[in-house]
């Protein structure tokens, strides 16, 4: 254990920052954020593709996948400079994140070059289909059906929350493969392209803004599946399930550590009390701390669910107590008053209660904060199922 | 930074929970001496908080904590028997005063040390029956002032590195008891709200551990941020304390509010940790607005 900084980390940081102030578009730098999906602006596709060039998308990953083989304390880094910044590096992060890592991970070379690198280089957009109206936190109940055809599947069935589907040009969807199975062994993943027919996609709002349309209904009504889609082997898509969360969660973390900084930063002038300033400086502190420790060997997957649920609650309390500090004023919305205009960064920033409303994502998304209290007192502490 | 034990310090652990264990039970003169031949009271910050874990862990008797914590940081030696110090003038609630060879008293003009005998110190009846707390009369003591601004780091950190391992010990204690204990056909740690209060003591253990390490951290490098880092970890053990204690307790159902059962000690201990030197409130109000 020590406080100082390892030097090979720091150097990779500094070479990032160079690469930063060199390429960094202006509009980026104006902190133009694609706050969702279906906005993409053409110079953050332009963005991502030099990232990915430079091997500074994913710095974990091989070259061929827009990285440079770079160890977990040199990805941490990286993702700490883009903060820093207020850089939102792609606007598709489940595809990025999730889907195109675990078809590096699980996907065949043809998945790979067809589906993943197009992914990491901005060329189309990926959204994941694993939530349905019947199979929330209890994913292993998901019933949409994939039943064997000449030469792939013919699926049947209805996603939901599928965050960007309606601009994704894939989908990485898990499907009911052996109904007869037990619940966990009957699953598979499959890559279903959105303009196949019998894919229906419907957004609909969140509770942050009317028109900041993210969430989907999908609707796969007889949808004929190639078999080279499968990704991974046949009934074992509870595997790359679990892969696809594992890839998201191992850094997530930070993003939670972001907000709260964030919210650190922006509420200097609020005249928010001492006591509020103390809950926020000692969970930033304790959810770094704890997500260094996460970086070194001995680490245990189960101990994610504590930095989840930890960052996650944290967000949500600070959150509030910034609207709160804001008292009438935290109602104002610069989105809601005016014609439509997308999620601009500074909107988010300016609207308190968009921040608190939007806080509740990471209690429910991923897992919620009851299912990671289960996890842990389940995997960590041993008590009985 | 690096957050991890290293292997040294995984083995300093394993081999202080081997020698308490094994001195445990045994009169305190004795176990007062098994510490101090594995030299414990030198050991540098961060290993002073695993040892100080473990010492909480196990409800110690000794008076380590004010030795290593009150006197030796204040006086910048170690006594030649036991020592702790007297941070306000009045010297009341002073941790091991009454049996102490050596007494740094804080003083306005500077540190004065005192030999324990030549106080008139009285022992306060404390709710955690193991607890040596006395009142003094610091004589010529003209009272420090600010008394959490004067305490030394090394201080806030001992009591809370010992107050994390009292809640640890709570935590295991309960884990125990609802894994065995049976209602309506199932185990206790079945049901659900019984595990969610279990999971949240253990994130609140794990939040105000990795505060008190990073503190051990900041003083072992004499880090500018070493006095907010022991504000942060007095304040978050304290926290810690206060879920542990409430879930602890209540988990056990009306065995844990017997005197028979050991559970008392360490919330006893835990609670103890939290009002010496300030309690979590006053830390928080010390903390650094950015
Ligand atoms: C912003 C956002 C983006 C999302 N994006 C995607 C996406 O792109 N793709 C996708 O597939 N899904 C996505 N989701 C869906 C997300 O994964 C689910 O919302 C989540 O898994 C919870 O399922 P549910 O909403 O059906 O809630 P439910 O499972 O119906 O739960 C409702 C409540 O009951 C509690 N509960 C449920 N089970 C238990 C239990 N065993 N013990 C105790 N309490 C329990 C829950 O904690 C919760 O409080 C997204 C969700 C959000 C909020």
């Amino acid at each position: 254990m020590k406080l100082t900084d390892d030097p090979e980390v720091e150097e990779f940081r500094a070479e990032f920052s160079d690469f930063l102030d060199a390429h960094l578009p202006a509009e980026a730098e104006a902190r133009e954020r694609a706050g969702s999906s279906a906005h993409v602006p053409e110079w953050a596709r332009r963005w991502q593709r030099t990232l990915f060039d430079a091997g500074w998308l994913l710095p974990g990953q091989p070259p061929e996948f827009g990285g440079r083989g770079a160890t977990l304390p040199q990805q941490l880094a990286h993702l700490e400079e883009l903060a820093r910044r207020r850089i939102y590096h792609s606007f598709n992060p489940q595809g990025l994140g999730i889907i195109a890592a675990s078809l590096i991970t699980f996907g065949t070379e043809e998945q790979k070059r067809r589906w993943a690198v197009p992914i990491l280089r901005a060329e189309i957009t990926a959204a994941l289909g694993m939530s349905e109206p019947e199979a929330g936190s209890d994913l292993a109940s998901l019933r949409t059906r994939a039943v064997p055809a000449p030469d792939g599947f013919v699926v049947d069935g209805q996603k939901i929350w599928t965050s960007g589907a309606h601009d994704a040009d894939v989908l990485l969807t898990f499907v009911r493969t052996d109904p007869d199975a037990p619940r966990h062994r009957g699953i598979s993943a499959l890559l279903i392209p959105t303009d196949t027919e019998g894919v229906e996609r419907r957004p609909f709002g969140s509770i942050a803004a009317e028109d900041d349309l993210d969430f989907n209904e999908v609707f796969l009504t007889g949808v004929r599946v190639p078999r080279e889609n499968l990704v991974g082997p046949l009934n074992e898509g509870w595997r790359v399930a679990n892969g696809s969360l594992g890839h998201e969660r191992t850094l997530l973390w930070l993003s939670y550590a972001e907000r709260l900084e964030d919210l650190l930063r922006d509420s200097r002038d609020t005249g928010a009390d001492q006591d509020w300033y103390a809950t926020l400086r000692m969970d930033l502190t304790a959810l770094r701390l704890l997500g260094y420790r996460q970086l070194g060997e001995d680490r245990d997957p189960a101990e994610i669910s504590v930095l989840k649920l930890l960052g996650s609650e944290a967000v949500q309390s600070a959150s509030l107590h910034a609207l709160e500090a804001h008292g009438a004023e935290g109602l104002s919305h610069p989105v809601r008053t005016g014609p439509y205009r997308h999620m601009h960064h500074e909107h988010f920033i300016s609207s308190w209660f968009e921040r608190y409303a939007r806080s509740f994502a990471g209690t429910i998304a991923g897992g919620t904060s009851e299912i990671q209290r289960n996890i842990i007192a389940e995997r960590i502490l041993g008590l009985p199922r | 930074m690096e957050f991890e034990l290293d292997e040294e310090q995984r083995l300093l652990r394993r081999t202080v929970r081997e020698a308490i264990a094994k001195v445990r039970g045994r009169p305190e003169a004795q176990q007062w001496d098994t510490y101090l031949r594995l030299g414990w009271l030198e050991a540098p910050p961060l290993e002073l908080a695993l040892i100080l874990e473990e010492l909480g862990y196990a409800a110690d008797p000794t008076p380590f904590l004010a030795t290593a914590t009150w006197f030796a940081p204040l006086t910048g030696r170690l006594p030649t028997g036991s020592g702790t110090a007297v941070f306000d003038g009045a010297g009341r609630y002073v941790l091991d005063a009454d049996r102490a060879d050596e007494v740094a008293v804080l003083t306005t003009g500077g540190v004065v040390v005192v030999p324990g005998a030549r106080l008139a110190a009285e022992r306060v009846p404390a709710l955690d029956p193991h607890l040596h707390l006395a009142h003094v009369d610091a004589g010529h003591a003209d009272g420090a002032g600010d008394l959490v601004a004067e305490v030394p780091d090394l201080a806030l950190l001992g009591l809370a590195a010992t107050c994390v391992g009292a809640c640890r010990r709570i935590l295991d204690l309960v884990l125990d008891h609802v894994k065995q204990r049976e209602q309506f056909g199932r185990p206790l740690g079945s049901f659900q709200a019984v595990k969610h209060k279990a999971a949240d003591m253990h994130v609140a253990i794990e939040r105000a551990r990795a505060l008190t390490h990073f503190c051990a951290l900041t003083i072992a490098e004499d880090d500018p941020r070493r006095a907010d880092a022991a504000h942060m970890a007095k304040a978050a053990a304290g926290e810690c304390q206060r879920l542990v204690f409430r879930h602890g307790l209540q988990l056990f159902g009306a065995m844990g509010f017997t005197w028979e059962n050991e559970l008392q000690y360490y919330l006893k201990r835990a609670q103890a940790c939290d009002l010496l030197l300030g309690s979590a409130a006053v830390h928080r109000k010390a903390l650094l607005v950015p």
